[in-house]
This record gives structure tokens, sequence and C-alpha cells, in this order.
């Protein structure tokens, strides 16, 4: 079986010095919600240079297109410079890349609804904040979605109680 | 025997959703939130290998 290593995929993308955000169930953990994930989500910066560090970091993931991962199809500028998502395989687990999400919200337009996060010493990473995830998640309105939804919201009003006590 | 009154010891939200879980995930730390996450994926992903060759 190969080992999720969600850590080591975020450490890979941190030290290759790529501008991302972590989106999905993960950040929806980071956060303090008790749900299961299997993939990383990224909202990665479409920036020229972004994509420039970003590929040698997924070749050294070894990250290719999961659809069909014995074809060995891998991700390329073009692809990075899409709006869309890119569900990749790596050596380390699923891990999607995400061009925009919700409304066609990019990398940019995420910033000011992120929070950065110290993930170990030398590891800190910016992580979409609850309240965002949940109103993208209300507006994709998908039976997935809509399930965890009750578990984010009640997550969020715990975070602000202990804001606010 | 008459039961034992639960009441303030369990959390009888009425959409289903288990506070004592999200008060304890609150208590971690994000660090502690990533490990146990990574480690639960794995572990459910074991479950599920060693019941697929069964």
């Amino acid at each position: 079986m190969r080992e999720l290593r969600y850590t080591a995929t975020l450490r890979a993308l941190s030290t290759g010095g790529v501008d991302f955000i972590l989106v999905g169930g993960l950040a929806a953990v980071l956060s303090g919600a008790p749900i299961n994930t299997f993939d990383v989500d990224v909202v990665h910066s479409r920036e020229p240079g972004n994509i420039h560090r970003l590929l040698p970091v997924l070749d050294a993931l070894d990250a290719v297109f999961r659809i069909q991962p014995e074809r060995r199809l891998k991700p390329n500028a073009s692809h990075l410079s899409s709006t869309g998502h890119l569900n990749l395989i790596t050596r380390y687990g699923p891990l999607d890349l995400l061009g925009t999400i919700g409304q066609g919200l990019g990398y940019q337009d995420l910033i000011p609804h992120s929070v950065e996060l110290q993930i170990s010493e030398e590891l800190r990473i910016r992580v979409l904040d609850l309240e965002t995830l949940i109103a993208i998640k209300e507006e994709l309105g998908g039976e997935k979605d809509r399930a965890v939804l009750p578990i984010l919201r009640r997550t969020l009003e715990e975070q602000r109680k202990r804001s606010n006590p | 025997m008459a039961a034992d009154d639960l009441t303030g010891l369990t959390d009888d939200s009425a959409d289903g959703v288990d506070l004592t879980l999200i008060l304890w995930m609150l208590s971690l730390t994000p660090a502690e939130r990533l490990e146990l996450a990574e480690q639960s994926a794995n572990e459910i992903l074991a479950i599920r290998e060693l019941n697929a060759r069964a």
C-alpha cells in the first residue's frame, strides 16, 4: 500500500518556493473539523514564475494524472496555467492542484481569506479559512459537500467562541 | 437498576454533529491535527487493503 504523507507533500511544495493555499478536507482538519480525508487539495498561483517553480517539485514528487496512472501522464505548464482541477497521484498520495475553486476564485482572490499555520519548526503554510471553505461548499451544493457542512459549521461556531469568549 | 444521568456528559446535537469530537480537535495544535489525519487515513487504508485481500 502507498502510504499517505500529507506533511511531506506540503513540505515539498513549500521548500520548492511554490505559492499555494491548502483548501478542501485537509484545510478543514487543520481548522479543527473532525473529518477524514484522503488527498491534499491546493489552489496554486498560476503566475508563470510559480508554475516554473511548481514543475520541478511535481517531478520530484513523481506526480502523474491519477485517472490513468499506468500512462504516466505528467502535468505540464499549460495544464498548470488553466483554471481547471488537476487530479494527480504522487509518491506521497493523491494531490489535487486547483487553478480555481468556487465561482472562479484563484490564488490571489483567496489570499485575504487564508491564514498562515505553523506545521513544524520549519514549515509554515497558508490555509483557507473555515468561513470561506463553508461558503464555497454551500455554493457548490453537491451531496459530498452538503454532507460535511454541519460539522464545518459547528466547528466554526466553536472556533469563534474560543476567539471571543 | 436506574440508568446514570448523562446530562452534561454527552452532546445531544439536533444536527447529529458530535460536539465532543470538535472540542477535542480544537484542543490540538494544527500540527497535531495534520499528524492525526495522516495516521487515521493510513490506518483506514491499511484495513481496507487487508479486507480486500481476504
